[in-house]
């Protein structure tokens, strides 16, 4: 047995050397907390929010373009909110802006006596400072700013900015990234190391705490002190981040009052919480929806009456019943809460119509066969049903329908192959704005574009080119117009190109103690939660 | 004894340089674009292309190959796509967790498992064999993921004995931070006096340890059974019953010893593969561990963390079966010279 002593001493010591390699004797925890056995003085001011998938890979407020957005929001400010009911901007940093009659030039009022988390001035220069590195960063949804010729801080808080064309800043400046105003100056080295090593430079309500990578309580933010909104009345004083990747997990943690919110959960466990006494649930229509994107350009989908008998052959009321609120019927390409939705324009599945268009092109029952390729999101539950709704109703019209489910990766590779043979006829995926404009649907989806982007129906068409060129403009100096040119677009892709079909409009299902008083979901800031508007209860 | 641990390193050293190259040929073979997964999914064609320089995407082949050798050995396992860190430091701060949790389900597994291989080989064809027999084959066979979720139902959010999920309490970082020196928090908290984060560790660690430890436990149960009763068979156990001692002390006292020494090897072994069958338990109960990691490598098909899990479990594999070699060697001369 000696040997087994020895060998047991030894893997001990090899395993302790080892992670002590890796450790270093740092302290996990936050870095001005009370001496250990003392008691937490506001634990129930903590709003613990249970995100999915890990909270940051980015820190750098140019650059950041990913899950962090539900930090950020609650760290960053940017000069302007989105509001979807009013379907406007509303004030944030800014307190008020104007533009020119022509669109090009815009003024905001910056508010007064703001300060960085640094304890330095919000002041117009430092605006000015840091969109102009987030231009010059030029990642991320950097490309928001494009319009921007020059930008003057002309007093302490006057910030002109002159485009090089008409757009509608106030909207660009409420982007959920990219339009963060933060102090360029809180380093003295490389700014986006220091960002990246879990620091923040903004004037947001709260500041980091402290950050962890990979584990499970991955952040933790404070309340900043000199906050310009001020702290009197109840506020949570602390944001803790509890990655969640287990729905049912997160679900339990939920209903035994161990977090406050959370950010998803299926459609079961939703039902389940909306029946429980110490939860409280919301469901907020989206700005993300999903897409079928026809092929325009090769394959039988080239037919214009093919796409017309696909689009009809959806069954669009069935699929929102499967997915149990998890998506609401769409009704044209533009969400509800987006200038440019046109309401009344809810698709119905037509099986007949389908038949008869079909018929006319030498298919359907009794006519030719006809074999269509798919592809969409692997693991992705909510387009399995469509998938599985769509061959179904296809079938009986003497379509076979040959569904694929891809990595993304793999799908947009497939969808921007320069042999067109190896392109899909139908390529399903979600699609969403940067910020609270519907320009971003039309521009990057169905504006002629070589090489590919996300011009996934191949759609080349000058007249509508023409028309989406036109949308930034309008949006700036005419919503009447603007308004009126979605309506006729929408008219246009949907109706006679039927290069897409819209099958629904995700849903936000969020599930949240009680005690959380106020929430409103922003679909404007996806699974952002503001949490300095909310009040703790009991 | 030179000779033997000299081939034997050479076949590990072997073994890992064709996992390396493995690993490096299913990455590659893997379809779409570690530039997309790294830019995401808007990145303009100027930021694919940054990616693509910055991972040398656009060299051949053997390039690539030679250049993910060369960093591996200079202990540059890469970066991750999506928490865009090296992968050794994430490996290295999710490896502990996971080390904690399996080195946890061992110790309940030999606590639990010998005993029971014991009573099951002392009452040899009665109940209390059959018994063990059906509920270590139970254990073994039930898959974890359900009995990870059966238990943490029951016990956690049903009965309210344990703590749903997590490391410990996070609300112990403010009130008690602790100061890190193996990012193993059980050994952290015990060095370093941290009672609250301590206990707190201990309670987390019981249900997602007891449901690794089922496996171990079941397989410890049943080798134990099995060589006791073949050691219990040999001559000098009959000269001992002979000499007036009874079964229990024959068993105990004369067999154990050395029906211990292929349940030992079998540790060795159950202990990596403890490591992996671990990783759902991780997903249930929200451990921190390479489990977690692991998944979210695969959900945002981040090929250099993929292959940074593949090749550290391989080496653990490897450095297990080294392991049970040289100790077999050592007890056993005869192994040395097959």
């Amino acid at each position: 047995m000696r040997w087994h002593k020895r060998l047991l001493a030894a893997g001990a010591v090899a395993v302790v050397a080892l992670t002590s390699a890796c450790g270093g004797g740092k302290v996990r925890g936050t870095e001005d907390s009370p001496q250990p056995g003392t008691s937490q003085s506001a634990a129930d001011a903590t709003f613990v929010y249970v995100p999915n998938l890990d909270v940051v890979t980015d820190w750098d407020p140019a650059s950041s373009y990913s899950n962090e957005i539900i930090a950020m929001e609650n760290v960053y400010e940017s000069l302007t909110r989105y509001n979807p009911q009013t379907k406007k901007a509303e004030p944030r940093l800014a307190t008020s802006w104007t533009s020119t009659p022509d669109g090009k030039q815009w003024t905001f009022t910056l508010r007064p006596g703001v300060t960085f988390h640094t304890g330095k001035p919000l002041d117009a220069a430092a605006a000015k400072a840091s969109i102009e590195r987030t231009m010059k960063v030029g990642q991320g949804a950097a490309y928001i700013w494009g319009a921007v010729d020059k930008i003057e801080a002309k007093d302490a808080t006057t910030l002109v900015f002159t485009l090089k064309y008409p757009t509608a800043l106030d909207l660009v400046a409420s982007a959920g990234y990219a339009s963060y105003i933060y102090d360029t100056t809180a380093a003295t080295g490389d700014l986006a190391k220091w960002f990246n090593e879990g620091h923040d430079a903004g004037s947001g309500p709260y500041t980091i705490d402290s950050w962890q990578k990979g584990q499970e309580t991955e952040l933790t933010l404070k309340k900043f002190d000199g906050y310009w909104g001020g702290w009197s009345g109840a506020h949570y004083s602390k944001i803790s981040y509890r990655v969640t990747p287990e729905l049912t997990t997160a679900w339990q943690l939920l209903q035994r009052g161990e977090v406050s919110f959370v950010q998803r959960l299926n459609s079961q466990l939703f039902a389940q919480a909306a029946g429980t006494a110490n939860v409280q649930t919301s469901q907020t229509p989206s700005f993300q929806n999903l897409l079928a994107l026809f092929n325009t350009e090769s394959g039988p989908l080239k037919d214009v009456k093919l796409r017309q008998a696909v689009q009809k052959a959806i069954d669009y009321d069935g699929l929102v019943a499967a997915l149990k609120g998890a998506g609401v019927q769409a009704s044209g390409l533009v969400p509800d809460g987006l200038l440019g939705f046109t309401p009344g324009q809810a698709p119905k599945q037509d099986l007949p119509g389908a038949e008869a268009l079909l018929k006319e092109a030498g298919y359907g029952p009794g006519g030719k066969p006809l074999d269509l390729t798919l592809t969409y999101a692997q693991g992705d539950s909510d387009q399995e049903v469509l998938v599985t709704l769509l061959t179904s109703a296809l079938d009986k019209l003497n379509v076979k329908l040959t569904a694929k489910p891809l990595q993304w990766t793999t799908q947009w590779d497939q969808g921007k192959s320069k042999d067109t043979s190896k392109r899909q006829d139908i390529f399903i995926m979600y699609w969403y704005p940067d910020y609270a404009d519907a320009y971003s649907w039309f521009v990057n989806v169905f504006r002629s574009a070589d090489p590919i982007s996300f011009n996934l129906s191949y759609m080349k068409n000058d007249g509508i080119d023409k028309e989406i060129d036109k949308l930034p403009e309008l949006t700036a100096i005419d919503k009447a117009g603007a308004e009126a040119a979605y309506a006729d677009l929408q008219s246009k892709i949907i109706g006679q190109e039927a290069a897409v079909a819209v099958p629904y409009v995700q849903n936000y299902q969020r599930a949240f103690s009680k005690s959380v008083q106020g929430y409103v979901d922003n679909p404007a800031y996806p699974n952002v939660v503001f949490v300095y508007d909310l009040k703790p209860g009991a | 004894m030179l000779r033997y641990l000299t081939r034997r390193l050479g076949q590990a050293v072997l073994v890992v340089a064709g996992v390396v190259i493995l690993t490096f040929v299913i990455m590659r073979l893997v379809p779409g674009d570690p530039a997309v997964a790294y830019a995401g999914p808007r990145a303009s064609p100027a930021e694919l292309a940054a990616a693509r320089a910055r991972f040398g995407l656009d060299d051949s082949l053997p390039v690539q190959l030679w250049s993910y050798v060369r960093d591996l050995l200079g202990g540059d396992w890469g970066t991750s796509l999506h928490t865009r860190r090296p992968v050794r430091d994430d490996l290295f701060q999710a490896f502990p967790a996971s080390l904690e949790l399996v080195g946890a389900a061992l110790v309940v597994a030999i606590v639990v498992g010998i005993p029971l291989g014991i009573a099951a080989a002392r009452y040899k064809g009665k109940l209390p064999d059959l018994s063990i027999r059906i509920s270590s084959m139970l254990a073994v066979s039930v898959p974890v993921f359900w009995l990870a979720l059966a238990l943490q139902t029951l016990f956690a959010s049903g009965l309210g004995w344990f703590p749903v999920a997590g490391e410990y309490d996070a609300n112990l970082d403010t009130t008690s931070p602790l100061h890190v020196y193996t990012n193993i928090t059980a050994v952290d908290a015990l060095f370093t006096g941290n009672w609250p984060i301590l206990l707190s560790t201990l309670a987390h660690l019981v249900l997602p340890a007891l449901v690794i430890a089922a496996y171990p436990a079941g397989v410890i149960a049943q080798m134990t059974r099995a060589a006791l009763i073949e050691e219990s068979s040999r001559d000098h156990a009959r000269l001992e019953r002979a000499l007036g001692f009874g079964e229990t002390a024959v068993l105990t006292r004369f067999a154990l010893r050395p029906a211990l020494n292929p349940v030992l090897s079998l540790i060795a072994l159950v202990f990596a593969y403890s490591i992996v069958n671990g990783f759902l338990v991780e997903a249930v109960f929200n451990w921190p561990g390479l489990g977690r990691y692991a998944a979210d490598s695969i959900r945002s098909l981040d090929t250099p963390s993929i292959a940074g899990v593949t090749l550290l479990v391989a080496i653990l594999y490897v450095v297990a079966n080294l392991a049970v070699d040289l100790v077999q060697g050592v007890i056993d001369p005869r192994v040395r010279s097959r």
